[in-house]
């Protein structure tokens, strides 16, 4: 598996919520990687973060199952890319 | 008027804490938990999370679980009775689910199979078992629909045209609950920890908790549902509001409806899931109504979490806890969150009950609470009696021909609607943010809903309905078949949390009470093809003389693949239709155009079932005068009997006024007469009745006396009048 990079990760998982959360109103530009991603302006909520646990666990083969460890993950695009590459099989730990 | 008291009669119960009330009795005193890993089916993956399983079920007759159940249940609370019960309200969720996951998995196509897959089919089969020919409504409510059940059930009694109803709630285990509660990361993979500090989720139950409820002061009684308290949170279709607010407002109407304080209570039997958010939503709620707090506990550690049973199963225990002044420990429970500032029952407390509050919440933010207690503690205070009759301020519909003036069109003249209506006119002015995660179901409900709302007199903003009141046939079937196939898909790995949550059959009515911050009772009824019927009954019971507007909405999704498997009038190779109406209204007849009441709703196969129907219409005389037109609702399925029970209805009422068959107008679905409702009160609006639709000539609604009907024939006989003020 080739290596990660972020920022491609961040567009792939920007175009992967707009599908899974059926964003209709939403581009790929309207994130803000940096931005409160749940309760913030897209209206993201705990339903949402559970579809984005099992997008994480089948996509990326990464098992979130910690409600203290989903709160910081999933607090902004950049962290969920982050913590994905970090925890992504085949990755240097 | 002296108030009637309601008392309890008899009680049946079957849950994991055992069958019949002496077991579960010996089970509360000795604070054991029955919470034990998943044994009812066998798992693709992984190890089975602990549940409330109840063990030795006898399984023989073909009947899925939440029947046999129902049956077990209603058999206890039936003894000795002596005589079937004159209504039977049963609050459920699963229905005959968990024999259709099978059969779907085998692949079954033979529709036979499925004929008890309906929620409405538990109370179906109770009423045959026990021969009782009044109403057999279904309430499904998600969690509290229990605790609904037994509070209509107390209305309809109070109201006096019925003297006893079996009443409660029943929920079998089924792959569904099992995965989709999973799915919400709201199962504690430890068992169930109901306010513990380290809580991490509830445990999915199964059972059924039954009351006999009469009017007739029985010779023995296990006390008197004293009132009962609907609210709606309006916040989440799953979680519940974060301070409590639904909570408290059902808690505080219950005591209200019981002419009770909060002092007048001895024992909180809670809610108290073992979720995080519950358990705190609901001590904030308490804190908020109780300056001193009697003794309180969740049996839930215990038992696990029933969900539709709950409100019965509870209701039941509270009769134990009354009868024998046993309050229930919080099993579980090692160390009390002290967030919570609650000090649970941590061991079984002996001490006299005179009244117990049982709370029961649930998805959709949907809230119950009843008071049960003693006949020294009862108050005959102020109980509104709302009679028959509501006064409709604003209609919307929807057919295959589209919107409201669309589908009233092509209904106007003559010619079919059927069919199902595109996406975007279902989703038409409805906010995209808001409808994302929903589908079709859901869709056609808020649709309908704000589409009446912007035809009554009043503006969306002046007017704010409180209650909200749906019946549907089949519930969101699209979230079902979604769920269920992604769970098989996936080899049981990733079922959909947002399929599951979309899947109960009150989310569309959550959804409405969310749109439009409606805060008062919310109820979904599911009777097959008398569910619209169901809901409006609900509303005559529900809704007072100083309530706020209502919605009465009635809505079903045509399916590709549900819909011929399920409904007994769809075949395959039909085109499949769909579609509903909804109602703005009330109880005042400033800007209404006409009024709207259902006096008849009966099994047709009683003794003189036809001649009961003109009974409650009045007589054959009073149908003469005044019967403009008959609008009959006849289901493909029982169209040989059904067109039978027409003619004879018509040939003793003595009635030549032209006949409208509507399902060949609005095709086959479950709620088709709630369109016909539509039609009705647009006839009303027109004051005109036009030939094209009649076949015969044009009928002017001159008279103030003028009648329109909505027969349901079938299984059941069902009337709703529409009339001027």
């Amino acid at each position: 598996m080739s290596e990660l990079i972020v920022s491609e990760l961040i567009e792939e998982l920007k175009v992967k919520l707009i599908d899974i959360l059926n964003l209709q109103d939403v581009s790929p530009e309207d994130f803000d990687e940096n931005g409160q991603l749940v309760g913030g302006e897209l209206g993201i909520d705990s339903i949402d973060v559970l579809e984005m646990v099992v997008m994480v666990e089948k996509d990326y083969g990464i098992v979130i199952n910690n409600q203290e460890v989903g709160e910081k993950v999933f607090y902004s695009l950049a962290n969920l890319a982050d913590y994905i590459k970090e925890n992504s099989p085949g990755s240097p730990s | 008027m002296t108030e009637r008291p309601v008392y309890i009669g008899g009680a049946g119960i079957v849950s994991p804490l055992g069958f019949g009330l002496a077991a579960t009795e010996k089970m509360l005193r000795e604070n054991h938990s029955a919470i034990r890993p998943m044994g009812l089916f066998s798992l693709l993956q992984g190890t089975p999370l602990p549940v409330g399983q109840v063990d030795n079920l006898e399984e023989s007759s073909g009947l899925p679980r939440t029947h046999l159940l129902a049956r077990a249940a209603a058999r206890e609370a039936m003894t000795g009775c002596g005589h079937p019960p004159d209504a039977i309200i049963i609050g459920t969720t699963t229905g005959g689910i968990f024999t259709t996951e099978q059969l779907l998995r085998s692949e079954e196509s033979s529709k036979e199979l499925y004929c008890n897959h309906g929620l409405n089919s538990v109370v179906t089969s109770l009423a045959r078992e026990l021969d009782c020919t009044g109403p057999a409504l279904t309430v499904s409510t998600a969690c509290s629909s229990g605790a609904v059940a037994l509070c209509l059930a107390l209305r309809m009694l109070r109201r006096g045209e019925v003297r006893s109803v079996l009443a409660g709630g029943v929920d079998s285990l089924c792959r569904l609950t099992y995965f989709g509660f999973h799915s919400l990361q709201l199962v504690d993979g430890g068992g169930c920890r109901p306010l513990d500090r380290h809580r991490r989720g509830m445990a999915v139950a199964e059972g059924a908790g039954l009351l006999f409820l009469t009017t007739v002061k029985p010779e023995k009684q296990l006390g008197l549902l004293l009132g009962a308290g609907l609210s709606c949170d309006a916040y989440h279709p799953a979680a519940p509001h974060p301070d409590g607010q639904g909570a408290f407002k059902s808690m505080q109407d219950g005591l209200a409806d019981a002419g009770l304080s909060p002092a007048d209570i001895s024992y909180i039997n809670l809610h108290g899931t073992g979720t995080p958010d519950n358990d705190l939503a609901e001590s904030l709620a308490l804190h908020k109504l109780f300056t001193n707090l009697p003794p309180l506990s969740s049996i839930k550690g215990a038992s696990g979490h029933s969900l539709a049973a709950a409100g019965g199963i509870e209701a039941v225990v509270s009769t134990i806890i009354l009868s024998r002044g046993l309050m229930p420990a919080n099993t579980g429970l090692r160390e009390v969150d002290p967030e919570l500032e609650l000090v649970p029952l941590a061991e079984p407390l002996e001490s006299p009950v005179r009244a117990v509050l049982s709370n029961s919440f649930g998805f959709g933010g949907n809230n119950g609470s009843l008071v049960i207690g003693t006949d020294d503690i009862f108050s005959s205070s102020a109980h509104c009696r709302p009679g028959p009759g509501l006064t409709i301020h604003g209609y919307s519909c929807l057919t295959g021909a589209g919107a409201t003036v669309d589908s009233v069109t092509r209904m106007l003249g003559g010619r079919s609607a059927a069919g199902r209506a595109g996406l975007d006119t279902i989703s038409e002015n409805l906010p995209p943010r808001l409808i994302r995660r929903l589908k079709r179901l859901p869709r056609m409900t808020l649709s309908l809903a704000a589409a009446a709302l912007e035809n009554s007199q009043f503006s969306p903003d002046s007017l704010k309905p409180d209650s909200v009141f749906m019946g549907t046939g089949w519930g969101a079937l699209s979230e079902t078949y979604d769920f269920l196939t992604r769970l098989a898909d996936t080899q049981e790995q990733f079922p959909s949390p947002t399929d599951f949550v979309g899947s109960v059959h009150n989310g569309p009515a959550s959804q409405v009470a969310i749109m439009f911050e409606a805060t008062g009772p919310n109820i979904t009824t599911s009777g097959g093809d008398y569910s619209f019927e169901q809901a409006l009954l609900a509303a005559e019971l529900m809704v007072d003389e100083s309530a706020e507007p209502a919605l009465i909405i009635g809505a079903d999704e045509g399916h590709e693949i549900f819909s011929p498997l399920l409904d007994p009038s769809v075949e395959s190779g039909d085109t499949i239709a769909d579609g509903g109406a909804a109602f703005c209204a009330g109880r005042k007849s400033r800007n209404s155009g006409c009024s709207i009441s259902i006096p008849c709703y009966i099994s047709s196969s009683g003794d003189d079932a036809v001649a009961a129907l003109i009974n409650s219409l009045g007589g054959i005389n009073s149908l003469h005068n005044s019967c403009a037109l008959v609008l009959a609702g006849i289901p493909a399925a029982g169209s040989g009997a059904g067109e039978k029970q027409l003619q004879r209805f018509m040939a003793q009422a003595e009635l030549s006024v032209p006949v409208i068959h509507y399902r060949r107008l609005t095709g086959e679905f479950a709620s088709a007469s709630a369109v016909a409702a539509a039609l009705a009160v647009s006839f009303f609006e027109g004051g005109v009745i036009p030939g094209d639709i009649t076949g015969q000539s044009k009928i002017t609604l001159k008279s103030r006396e003028d009648k329109i009907l909505v027969l349901g024939f079938g299984h059941y006989l069902t009337a709703m009048e529409f009339y001027r003020l």
